[in-house]
């Protein structure tokens, strides 16, 4: 067991590293544009000075902390916008890209169900979602020191741990959208707009009539905010994401194991 | 029991019949060739038979597994090869570490072997691997845990001729230690040389099975005559001369040439040509690709008078009888 999910970490470690380390410069940039974006610039004026639509869409609520602000500028935008889509394209482009460059027939030679397949291609997304994880905290943890705005090292790891199973769900998205689609650009694009217009239904409509349509949007159980001001992490919610990991990656497979490979 | 036994098998896209009720078995222990041109359906029966297709209507067994099962079907996997007509490995890979997820997954029983007999680069990456080179990583993953039964589609294609005549013998050697072989070919000369018989798919039908040398008896000859004068057409006149054309004042003798394909009697035909001063004579086993014209010319024209299931028949026929 687990041949192919150990074969395709393989090949994602060192694309991972990169993208630690990519997604460690944005966090120590953040952190170190913070102190002279505080005492430069008003920050609740510049809050007020958004559109709203804006303020909403990105999960605003303070500048006036380290906390608040990294929770927009890194974690909104870094996490749940750029890693979140990165992980629904990268996985959209698994089982389609195989199907699509005519690699599947040689994998499902393989004394191999259907269903493992797609399940061990899929666990091997924990490498680039565990590893853009692992960096980051520590340089998030220690520049908040060094700027002297320190943030409580439970936070900083929570913020990061939620972020997994929410991360995955998005990549459950992909992994959907590889079954529908065999050919990995399509289904890549689909991934890419679905997972886009999930976060915007959930960040939009927040408050208004339609406000359960988001409900079906992972953004919605994963909240930075409350986690770096309030300190409340919600456990349930990543049993949500769980959830719905769970139901999409079962739903990709039910799907892949009737499907003519073309 | 039969390698492979297909009961009707079909698979309908669209409008588009790519096979048709194709029925036959494939023997343990032979070579059979599945030939046709380009399109005619091959491909399609490959890809059914290994699951990746499913069909739209009956059913198969392969090494006495049903297809339609998954579980089944994989059981059947673990002693089974298969080479796609083009097939594809994970480019960023180097040839040796897509050979190791091969042999995690179903074992390497002879990988050493079989790297002296075709050699891809295997420490390159695949992305700078040429199609020859691909191939034979191919054919190395396709034997490596030393199957019982292997499906070919197309193998030789990409190889130059040297690695094809080595492919051959190695084929020829594994299959009297019990290898069964199925593999589609539209090169007719690489069947001749290979199969021990030979099934006819055209246009998603399996137009017939039958061992390959009987198909070589039915095509016959193909009989080159240059006579120092011409010889009256009525001469030419006897059972078995098809295509006959003449050509006069041929080569710096004279005379003419006379080209035909013969499946008469030959003593029939010299008796015939003895009052006649002959230049020249060659009689040459038809080429596969005469004989296949032949056969499916035939076949148009009988598909027009005769009905469907009677090519059916003697297709099974052939097939039955010929258990091993």
């Amino acid at each position: 067991m687990f041949e192919l999910t150990r074969y395709d970490a393989r090949h994602r470690v060192r694309g991972s590293l990169y993208l630690s380390i990519g997604l460690s410069l944005l966090a120590a940039m953040v952190i170190w544009v913070y102190p002279s974006f505080k005492t430069e610039v008003d920050l609740d004026q510049l809050i007020a000075a958004y559109p709203e639509p804006i303020v909403q869409v990105m999960g605003v609520e303070t500048m006036a902390s380290l906390g608040g602000f990294l929770s927009f500028e890194l974690y909104t935008f870094g996490w749940i916008i750029l890693l979140g889509l990165y992980l629904a394209y990268s996985t959209a482009g698994t089982i389609a890209d195989d199907v699509d460059r005519g690699r599947m027939d040689v994998l499902l030679s393989l004394p191999i169900s259907r269903r493992r397949l797609l399940g061990e291609r899929f666990a091997a997304m924990a490498v680039p979602i565990v590893g853009a994880n692992v960096v980051p905290p520590i340089v998030v943890y220690v520049g908040a020191h060094l700027i002297d705005e320190p943030l409580a090292a439970t936070d900083v790891l929570a913020v990061h741990l939620l972020s997994i199973p929410y991360l995955f769900a998005c990549a459950g998205i992909g992994l959907l959208a590889s079954v529908g689609f065999d050919r990995a650009g399509i289904a890549q694009r689909v991934a890419l707009g679905v997972t886009f217009a999930l976060f915007l239904s959930e960040s939009l409509l927040t408050g208004t009539d339609a406000d359960a349509v988001g409900a079906i949007a992972p953004m919605r159980y994963y909240d930075p905010n409350a986690i770096l001001l309030e300190g409340t992490y919600n456990v349930a919610d990543a049993g949500i994401l769980v959830a719905m990991t769970v139901a999409l990656v079962v739903a990709a497979q039910l799907w892949f194991t009737r499907v003519d490979i073309a | 029991m039969a390698a492979i036994e297909l009961e009707g098998l079909t698979k309908e896209y669209g409008e588009v019949l790519a096979n048709d009720d194709v029925t036959f078995d494939v023997e343990r222990g032979e070579i059979f060739g599945y030939l046709g041109p380009n399109g005619a359906g091959k491909t399609t029966t490959i890809r059914t038979l290994l699951g990746l297709l499913s069909p739209t209507a009956g059913t198969a067994r392969v090494l006495g597994q049903v297809i339609t099962d998954e579980g089944q079907l994989l059981e059947a996997k673990r002693r089974l090869g298969y080479l796609p007509d083009d097939p594809a490995f994970d480019e960023t890979a180097t040839g040796r570490e897509a050979l190791e997820l091969h042999a995690s997954i179903k074992g390497d029983a002879r990988s050493e072997e079989l790297l002296e007999l075709f050699d891809p680069p295997l420490d390159r990456e695949i992305r700078e691997y040429s199609r020859g080179n691909v191939q034979k990583l191919g054919l190395v993953a396709t034997f490596m845990h030393d199957p019982d039964l292997v499906i070919l589609d197309e193998p030789t294609s990409g190889l130059d001729p040297l690695l094809q005549q080595r492919f051959n013998e190695f084929v020829r050697a594994e299959r009297d230690q019990g290898l069964t072989v199925f593999f589609s070919s539209h090169i007719l000369s690489e069947v001749r040389k290979l199969c021990d018989r030979v099934g006819i798919i055209r246009d998603g039908r399996l137009v017939t099975v039958e061992p390959v040398e009987s198909l070589l008896d039915r095509s016959g000859k193909f009989v080159r005559i240059h006579a120092a004068e011409s010889i009256p057409k009525q001469a030419f006149e006897i059972d078995g001369v098809h295509d006959l054309e003449a050509d006069a004042g041929t080569g710096p003798s004279g005379g003419t040439e006379y080209v035909f394909t013969f499946t008469g009697d030959v003593n029939e035909l010299l008796e015939r040509l003895r009052q006649y001063r002959l230049l020249d004579l060659s009689l040459e086993e038809a080429p596969l690709e005469e004989v296949f014209m032949r056969f499916y010319d035939g076949e148009v024209r009988d598909s027009d008078t005769d009905s469907d299931g009677a090519n059916r028949v003697v297709a099974g026929g052939t097939g039955g009888d010929d258990d091993v």
